[in-house]
């Protein structure tokens, strides 16, 4: 009976780390902005581009990934062609110094051979381009760590907030138009309580951010 | 309990000596040889056949960062890396490209003119410096276009950066490898695609 209270009461400990590491509090808007009609074939896809022009920053290639790979699991999943693939079978045209900045850009691409076969080629319809980081601030407490010969350990509390901002612009490679713009704002706030050993719990905004703008995304691609 | 001693004597040993080995290592210089794959461009042919030359100075090209302190931190060597550049970007710019051991070599060759490259100023930004969340990479160009019989033809200054942010679990070497790969794909695009419009390339080629 003991043994059987005991495994419960680790279980339930478990449990309860687990939550607090994979569920820390987040709170994500999304807003869109639609600016033409969308809908996609099945023979059709969709490439998904990290804007890296900012001097300061730079859209991180896994949030690229992230949102990819989501778009194309589920119901009414979305052909996407992956990043690096795309950018690489384009090469020079869609390095940072070169790559199209507005969609008039994209109608001057367009009129190189090279590109349109190419964009043919992939089955391109629309080219997604993501622009944004995440951003932490507020961090306070601290937490010290020693180490003797009878063992080592922390203690203290640490705290900071995340701040993921992404913008997700829609191009329609067959009118050149820009067709909409979808806004995915996640906060949350993480802590770092240490006694003995450091528990991490971590608002995860950045897969927050990356799961609602997939979300989002498909169903404004597939017009619903 | 003697035993225990010993071995506890042995342990210490053990833990002093590595964590000598690992203040000598932190204080000595760590080399970074730029490694990377370069995509071959999709764009127009221009119909010319080509010798390029490498010359030592561009083959053996490493550039040193020194610490605030003026000591010597990263040695970082991108010869080769350019070299592989240019062989991945010239065969798709020209119907012919033929690489020679020196500029005298390409008098002998019937091509229409010779190309060499040459670094003339490489940057680096760490983070640890400049306080901002990337790694950044500059780097300076002179290039040269001349008759197989070495006479002057163009002569351009060009010029390519590249940056990368920084990562959890990603080393100082592999960010500067990174941000070093963007600048050369930077290099090989804006070189591919302004060939034609430098002034005295595109008058050449009017001529031919």
């Amino acid at each position: 009976m003991n043994t059987t209270k005991r495994t419960m009461m680790m279980k339930l400990s478990a449990s309860i780390l687990l939550i607090g590491l994979f569920a820390s509090c987040t709170s994500t808007t999304v807003d869109e902005f639609r600016q033409g009609e969308t809908g996609i074939e099945s023979d059709e896809s969709v490439v998904i581009l990290g804007r890296r022009q900012a001097s300061d920053y730079e859209t991180r290639s896994e949030f690229v990934e992230c949102v990819g790979d989501r778009m194309q699991r589920g119901d009414n999943a979305i052909s996407v062609v992956p990043e690096q693939v795309f950018v690489d079978a384009m090469f020079p045209w869609f390095e940072p110094r070169t790559a199209p900045l507005r969609t008039r850009d994209l109608e001057q691409l367009m009129a190189e051979d090279v590109v349109a076969r190419k964009m043919n080629d992939f089955g391109i319809r629309y080219i997604v381009w993501v622009d944004g980081f995440t951003e932490t601030s507020g961090r306070t407490g601290s937490i010290s760590c020693t180490v003797g010969p009878a063992g080592g350990g922390c203690f203290g509390f640490g705290t900071w907030e995340d701040d993921a901002n992404f913008d997700a612009r829609v191009w329609d490679v067959g009118s050149l138009r820009n067709v909409g713009t979808i806004n995915a704002d996640a906060t949350g706030q993480s802590y770092l309580p240490a006694l003995v050993v450091p528990i991490p719990l971590i608002a995860r905004v950045e897969a927050n951010a990356c799961s609602r703008l997939a979300t989002q995304l498909k169903d404004f691609v597939n017009g619903s | 309990m003697k035993v225990l001693k010993i071995t506890q004597k042995a342990i210490l040993g053990r833990i002093v000596v590595l964590f000598w080995a690992g203040l000598l290592t932190a204080c000595g210089t760590s080399n970074v040889v730029i490694e990377g794959s370069f995509p071959t461009p999709n764009i127009n042919k221009i119909p010319l056949s080509v010798a390029v030359y490498y010359d030592d100075a561009l083959r053996d090209f490493a550039y040193m960062e020194y610490s605030e302190t003026g000591r010597e931190e990263i040695n970082i060597e991108s010869g080769l890396s350019h070299i592989s550049l240019f062989d991945a970007v010239l065969p798709a710019m020209f119907d012919q490209v033929i690489s020679v051991n020196s500029l005298e070599d390409a008098a002998s060759q019937d091509v229409d003119a010779v190309f060499a490259p040459a670094i003339e100023e490489f940057q680096l930004a760490l983070p640890a410096k400049t306080k901002l969340d990337v790694y950044e990479v500059w780097i300076k160009y002179n290039m040269r276009l001349l008759t197989s019989e070495g006479d002057y033809i163009a002569d351009w200054v060009l010029t390519s950066y590249g940056k990368t942010p920084i990562e959890t679990f990603r080393s100082v070497e592999a960010g500067i490898n990174e941000a070093a790969v963007v600048a050369l794909r930077d290099l090989a695009s804006s070189f591919s695609l302004s060939f034609a419009q430098v002034p005295e390339v595109r008058d050449w080629l009017s001529n031919l």
